[in-house]
């Protein structure tokens, strides 16, 4: 069973969820920002200087504090992206070196060069937005706002599909 | 290939055939390459389709946003021949979909890979959902393929134009097998007709034959109805000649001697005009029209009616002129006045007078014929002209005779009466005149008697008698004359190169050269060399007369003798087709 079908369900429950065990609740949206996080691979092009090699593979790395858990490995393992697989590097408090996709935990030490070609992800109710890409809630699904002014300073190409989806679309800082 | 025997024995003709299959085959092909390039079309056209929603929807897939999937679902909608449209996750449940009335979607639906296929009438098309090579789900659509009714319609003018080229094709083959059969229907009436055709001739030339020979068993009737009057007439001339013959040697009186001559010459002239009118009128000749008069004949047959009619029977002739000439046969004419003769006399058994009278009436003659007998009964009037009716006893007539009348009456465009009084019947003909003008009689004054001088004649007779009676009267007449007996003999002569003035043969002979035969070599040998020829047998004259020969009939006298060998020796070169008095047997005056 992967994190998609986990997915599928959630919309319906997630209020029910939320209600009669917030933990739990918790626990299911971070599920979907993990999933979330492995498909943003797939909307974004990174410039190809970011790669050692044509088929290396993409990182994601967590810092900070990871509250993924084993759900951030399943949603990586089942994807690829540009055709690269995706490994997960916990970077825990350590220097963001390496990263394609970063995504800012609570206590995240540093936030990567604007100008490095990576895609900064973060939870806009943990890490603020300091981030390319923020997760919020809105009607109790996990939405994301993008700042495409970020992005762009990040030499990094945005889908506009995934733009579409956006609940907002920042062109400040 | 039954069928195909069957329908070209009905004269449908192969290329007909080979056109209507032709256009057919050709109708089938362009019918089935554009149904598949429709569906070709319709296929890539779908697919593009379903590519636009997948790579429209991948966001939307990757991001759950199940509302923007509607939407972009909802686009799909624009195209009518969208069935079914759906979105389904990774993980085929379906994400948003819609249906059309009476289609629906599952919401779990088989994994299938990219597939474009058409089934029961419909297009299933699925494509995958990637971003990026990530593998997010499907979009599935079902499309109407071309409705039939779209499709018939379609093809509905092709169809249109074969259906109007096969009808052509079958009413053309069907016209060309017709008129074939009308042909050969018209080609058998032909034949029919032909056959017809040469059957009346047949019967045409057979019934001629049997008229002629009516004609000729009508005359000859005749002729023996008349037989006895004529024997009886022969008895008085045979008596005044057989009476002379005596009375000659016992008379030194020169006078009486001469009246003995002049009486005996007078009964040989009258039995030889009988006889010779005799022979014309039994001869066999075919029917011909001439210009006659009427007048002229009936008067040259006074002879014959005065001798054949019992001499209690006195025949009285009135010629009213002037008379129009009239078209007829002249045999059949006489025949007719010497049947109406007859039949007036065999009215008259205690004798009378027979009454002909020749007058004109309008365009017409008419001739009237009353005897003065005891008239015809009323109930038997009406059938006097039908042939078989008869009154007389059984082997006296055969009732043909004024039945002849009427036939020869009505084939001369002329029409016979009968008018009865107890005191006699007159029996009126009347014949209607013509424009032509009669020949003029050719009869020219004859020439004196010559002296032959220097003519030398050959003579050919079989019969010594005749032979010495005419060598006495060429003599006479001062001619020279040669005598053989044959014309074997005769012809040898002229080749051994003797020369003759003129050549007179008797036409009937024994052996092989008879007259005629001897006439036509000698026509060779020597053209410049006249021929008489003389008989007294009506067909040999008759043949003679064909041939384009002289003829001086049997028996002549010294006269007709002078004259004919007198005329053939003027040397005009005209030695040819000459008509002489005596010889001309269509000429009864003679």
């Amino acid at each position: 069973m992967s994190g998609r079908q986990t997915i599928a369900v959630l919309a319906a429950v997630l209020a029910l969820a939320a209600q009669a065990s917030p933990v739990r609740a918790q626990s299911l949206a971070y599920q979907i920002k993990a999933n979330y996080l492995v498909r943003f691979a797939a909307f974004v092009d990174w410039p190809p200087a970011a790669f050692a090699a044509p088929d290396a593979p993409l990182t994601l790395c967590v810092a900070g504090q990871d509250p993924f858990g084993r759900s951030l490995d399943q949603a990586a393992a089942a994807q690829t992206a540009h055709g690269r697989r995706i490994v997960i590097r916990r970077l825990g408090r350590a220097a963001v070196t390496g990263c394609h996709i970063v995504y800012l935990g609570r206590d995240a030490a540093s936030l990567p060069d604007a100008d490095r070609p990576v895609l900064t992800v973060g939870d806009a109710a943990v890490a603020g937005r300091r981030a390319t890409i923020h997760f919020v809630i809105v009607d109790n699904r996990v939405r994301f706002e993008v700042n495409r002014t970020a992005a762009a300073r990040a030499g990094l190409g945005v889908s506009s599909r995934l733009l579409n989806l956006a609940v907002d679309v920042q062109e400040r800082r | 290939m039954n069928w195909l025997a069957t329908v070209r024995t009905r004269g449908v003709p192969l290329v007909a055939l080979a056109c209507l299959a032709i256009l057919l085959l050709a109708g089938v092909f362009v019918s089935v390459t554009h149904e598949r390039a429709l569906k070709v079309e319709l296929a890539r056209e779908a697919g593009a389709q379903a590519d636009l929603l997948a790579s429209a929807v991948s966001g939307a897939l990757a991001f759950d946003d199940a509302q923007a999937a509607q939407d972009y679902v909802d686009a799909v909608q624009v195209n009518p021949n969208v069935l079914a449209a759906a979105v389904y996750d990774e993980n085929d449940r379906l994400v948003a979909g819609y249906a059309r009335a009476g289609e629906t979607i599952p919401p779990v639906a088989a994994k299938r890979p990219a597939t474009t296929h058409f089934e029961d009438g419909r297009l299933y098309v699925v494509r995958p959902v990637t971003e990026s090579g990530q593998a997010l789900g499907t979009v599935r659509l079902r499309l109407m393929d071309t409705p039939a009714s779209q499709r018939f319609s379609r093809y509905a003018g092709m169809m249109l134009v074969l259906a109007l080229a096969a009808l052509l094709i079958a009413v053309l083959a069907l016209t060309q097998s017709a008129l074939r059969r009308a042909n050969r229907t018209l080609s058998l009436r032909a034949n029919e007709l032909a056959n017809a055709n040469a059957r009346l001739q047949a019967e045409m030339v057979e019934r001629g034959k049997a008229e002629e020979a009516l004609r000729q068993s009508q005359k000859m009737e005749a002729i023996g109805r008349l037989t006895g009057g004529v024997a009886h007439d022969f008895n008085n001339l045979l008596m005044v000649v057989s009476s002379a013959v005596d009375l000659m040697p016992r008379s030194d009186d020169p006078v009486r001697r001469q009246a003995l001559l002049d009486g005996m010459r007078q009964a040989v002239e009258r039995g030889s005009g009988l006889t010779r009118q005799l022979l014309a009128f039994s001869r066999e000749a075919p029917l011909r029209a001439e210009v006659v008069d009427v007048g002229d004949q009936i008067e040259g047959m006074r002879i014959l009616l005065e001798r054949s009619l019992r001499e209690d029977i006195a025949v009285e002739i009135d010629v009213r002129r002037p008379l129009r000439p009239i078209e007829v046969d002249v045999g059949e004419l006489e025949l007719a006045i010497l049947n109406l003769a007859v039949n007036a006399r065999d009215a008259m058994p205690d004798g009378g007078r027979l009454l002909i009278g020749v007058r004109p009436e309008g365009e017409s003659v008419c001739i009237e014929m009353s005897d003065t007998g005891a008239g015809i009964p009323e109930d038997v009037i009406g059938r006097v002209f039908d042939p078989f009716f008869t009154t007389k006893e059984v082997g006296k007539g055969t009732g043909l005779g004024l039945s002849q009348v009427y036939g020869f009456a009505r084939s001369s465009g002329g029409a016979v009466s009968v008018a009865s009084t107890p005191h006699g019947a007159t029996f009126t003909l009347c014949l209607p005149g013509t424009d032509k003008a009669a020949p003029t009689d050719a009869r020219t004054p004859a020439p004196p008697p010559r002296s032959g001088g220097a003519a030398h004649i050959l003579l050919v007779e079989d019969d010594d008698a005749v032979a010495g009676g005419v060598g006495h009267m060429l003599a006479d007449l001062g001619y020279r004359h040669e005598r053989v007996e044959t014309g074997q003999a005769a012809l040898d002569l002229v080749r051994e190169g003797r020369t003759f003035d003129l050549v007179l043969s008797d036409m009937v002979m024994p052996g092989e050269i008879n007259g005629l035969a001897l006439a036509i070599q000698l026509r060779g040998l020597a053209p410049a060399l006249p021929v008489v020829l003389t008989t007294g047998f009506s067909e040999a004259a008759a043949t003679a007369d064909r041939a384009g020969f002289r003829l001086l009939s049997k028996p002549y006298g010294m006269a007709e003798l002078a004259e004919v060998v007198g005329a053939a020796l003027i040397p005009d070169g005209d030695h040819g087709k000459v008509r002489e008095p005596g010889a001309g047997w269509d000429d009864p005056q003679a």
